[in-house]
């Protein structure tokens, strides 16, 4: 049988204190009764030791004329009157006896209670005047009567006050366990897949101390599921991203393979779609390329030597010059001598990559700025920018800006989530600030702890 | 044969659609985004509107919501059922997931212009009138009596023109499910098309590819 935590309380509780209330009643009921039979014996001791002592001083008193047997009947008849039997023995037999039944003498001193006729009496054996056996009994009936009514009240009593408890201590109970029922709703509410509940934290109790540590849980798991589903979800988008950027030369490649075997037109235009297969398998090429260099340097740990990154600024604006000169931007290159560690092919590669981005965001005209000063590196445009929402996403493998624009220009989408694998790699950060109109500033904070 | 739009941010898949479509006699018009789309689509009457879901500036969704009663097949990158349902339900007639075949794509769009645009259906070419409507054939005035499956032959060449189909293509195109022959089975309704119509100059044998229309 399965039973609830406050039914089991409520059950022991009260079986409990009935059974202390009523052997409490009947200890109380019964003394009262021991008491109160001592009290009658005594008086009736008392009462006998009178009896016996008027019988004495008249049996003093009689004269010869007088037979002791006419005293005695006159006592036996006198207190048969009021319920007190007498009875006389002379030698053992009884002389003269009130009793209707015939009574036995015993032994001076004995005091008990016996049943004479089913009714009870206090019976007291003892002797008078020397030389008569004495036997008293009195009517003891009505204290059994009185402790029979007695315990008849306390047991009606003890019934009410039972009832009442029941009662009293059922709703207290309830109201007790109210939290526990509350929590134990919330706690299938949330097993049912709705996080968006919390316990009752009132009160001041043990309950609202577990609802409160119950809600702390509660939010954790909630953190981390919410943390694992944005989790998957990027990884999710990476992968729509990586899909698509694949799918689409794809679908180009094919496309006009099929055209140049399918299609009834001239040489050139055949030449023209092999001209574009070229293109596009390039394309496939560049992002399979850029996707293993990623993957490389996150599996890969760096070899580290003294780089004179002034040189490698130097060269990269050098590399760029030609690609930046027919758009009529300038890159100034402003550092002073300045080592760090790292491998200069790919630090190389990673200024490469900050500088043609930079490249794409300019307008024609801008201007380019790589400067080196207290372990920051910046590579800083006056071009387009971008928004808040953009900045977060720049570094996701595959995330575009602009995505008709920057394919274009022949990116594949992978420059900055490659920038900050180097990044990394070299325990360096990448920090972003942009402002739409205004242009992007891009800084790579060198660690001093892990550089030199 | 029929206006179209091309609504499609890749260049070279743009071209690609626009090329192929050509070929089999359509009118193409390009646009690059979806706001152009959206404009074009407006502005002038197309039978027909290529519009591809990943468009900048505005999805190609958010086109079709804007959009008139103008018939839409959509081009997806994503095979996601969810988003192909959501396509459908929008409105779309059909729908073309990348990569495609360009076979695939001049299929699709005919079966939509046949299901939505009204006017009279009829072809001609080297003397020949198609009437693909009445299922009738003229060649120079007087009516050639063509089986069933000659017919379909000749309406996949003519849907199809300028374009090479295999014979693998051509018996899933007019034999479909019934089919029980060989590749020799296609040659021959070939031969017999060519015969009866006096098309052997246009209907040519490509090497190691199929037959062609050429018109």
């Amino acid at each position: 049988m399965k039973m609830r935590f406050w039914q089991k309380t409520y059950i022991l509780t009260l079986t409990l204190f009935l059974a202390c209330l009523y052997t409490g009643l009947f200890v109380l009921a019964y003394y009262t009764y021991e008491r109160s039979s001592e009290n009658t014996k005594n008086a009736c001791v008392a009462e006998q030791s009178y009896i016996v002592m008027s019988f004495e001083r008249d049996y003093e008193d009689i004269t010869d004329s007088y037979s002791p047997s006419i005293l005695m009947q006159s006592y036996v008849a006198h207190y048969g009157a009021r319920g007190i039997l007498l009875a006389f023995f002379e030698d053992g037999s009884a002389v003269c006896s009130g009793f209707k039944n015939t009574i036995v003498q015993e032994n001076s001193g004995i005091v008990k209670t016996l049943r004479i006729d089913g009714e009870k009496y206090v019976v007291i054996h003892g002797t008078a005047a020397d030389k008569y056996g004495f036997v008293y009994a009195r009517y003891a009936g009505d204290l059994d009567d009185e402790f029979r009514s007695l315990i008849i009240t306390y047991a009606l009593v003890a019934a009410g006050v039972s009832v009442l408890l029941a009662v009293i201590l059922l709703f207290i109970l309830k109201k007790l366990s109210l939290p526990l029922e509350k929590l134990k709703s919330t706690t299938e509410t949330i097993a049912g897949g709705d996080m968006t509940v919390a316990a009752d934290e009132t009160g001041n109790d043990e309950f609202s101390a577990l609802a409160k540590s119950f809600n702390k849980m509660v939010g954790k798991v909630r953190c981390q599921m919410n943390e694992l589903a944005d989790d998957a979800h990027l990884k999710q988008r990476l992968v729509d991203n990586m899909a698509h950027e694949m799918r689409t030369p794809l679908t180009s490649i094919r496309g006009y393979a099929e055209y140049i075997e399918k299609a009834a037109v001239p040489d050139e235009e055949k030449n023209d779609a092999a001209g574009r297969i070229v293109t596009e398998t390039d394309r496939l090429r560049k992002i399979s390329e850029k996707i293993l260099d990623t993957a490389f340097l996150r599996e890969t740990a760096i070899e580290r030597k003294k780089v004179d990154l002034c040189e490698v600024l130097q060269d990269t604006s050098e590399k760029l010059s030609q690609k930046a000169k027919a758009r009529g931007i300038t890159i100034t290159v402003n550092a002073a001598d300045s080592v760090v560690e790292g491998d200069v092919t790919l630090l190389s590669m990673l200024f490469c990559n900050l500088v043609e981005n930079a490249i794409k965001a300019c307008a024609d005209g801008g201007n380019i700025t790589l400067s080196y000063s207290g372990q920051t590196a910046c590579v800083a445009d006056d071009g387009k920018g971008m928004t808040p929402e953009q900045l977060t996403h720049i570094t996701e493998p595959f995330y575009r800006t602009d995505k008709s624009r920057s394919r274009v220009e022949g990116g594949a989408g992978l420059g900055l989530a490659l920038c900050s694998q180097i990044a990394d790699s070299h325990s360096a950060k990448l920090r972003f600030e942009s402002e739409v109109g205004k242009g992007t500033k891009v800084f790579i904070d060198f660690t001093t702890s892990q550089q030199l | 044969m029929a206006k179209l739009l091309i609504a499609e941010d890749e260049e070279q898949i743009n071209d690609l659609v626009k090329k192929n479509l050509c070929l089999v006699g359509h009118e193409c018009t390009q646009v690059f985004d979806g706001g152009a789309a959206l404009d074009a689509a407006l502005t002038e009457h197309f039978d027909l509107l290529i519009l591809d879901v990943m468009l900048p500036g505005m999805s190609g969704f958010e086109v079709i919501k804007q959009l008139g009663d103008t018939p839409v097949i959509f081009v997806t990158a994503k095979n996601a059922l969810s988003d192909r349902i959501k396509g459908l339900r929008l409105g779309a007639d059909d729908y073309i997931v990348k990569p495609f075949e360009i076979l695939e794509l001049v299929e699709r769009v005919d079966a939509v212009l046949r299901r939505t645009k009204s006017t009279a259906h009829s072809f001609e070419f080297s003397g020949v009138t198609v009437d693909l409507d009445g299922k009738r054939v003229y060649r120079d005035g007087s009516e050639v009596i063509l089986t069933p499956k000659e017919f379909a032959l000749l309406e996949a060449f003519i849907t199809n023109r300028n374009l090479a189909l295999s014979r693998d293509r051509l018996i899933y195109l007019v034999w479909t499910y019934d089919f029980d022959g060989d590749n020799r089975t296609v040659d021959i309704h070939v031969q017999r098309l060519r015969r009866k119509l006096g098309i052997e100059s246009v209907l040519k044998t490509v090497y190691k590819t199929g037959y062609r229309l050429e018109v």
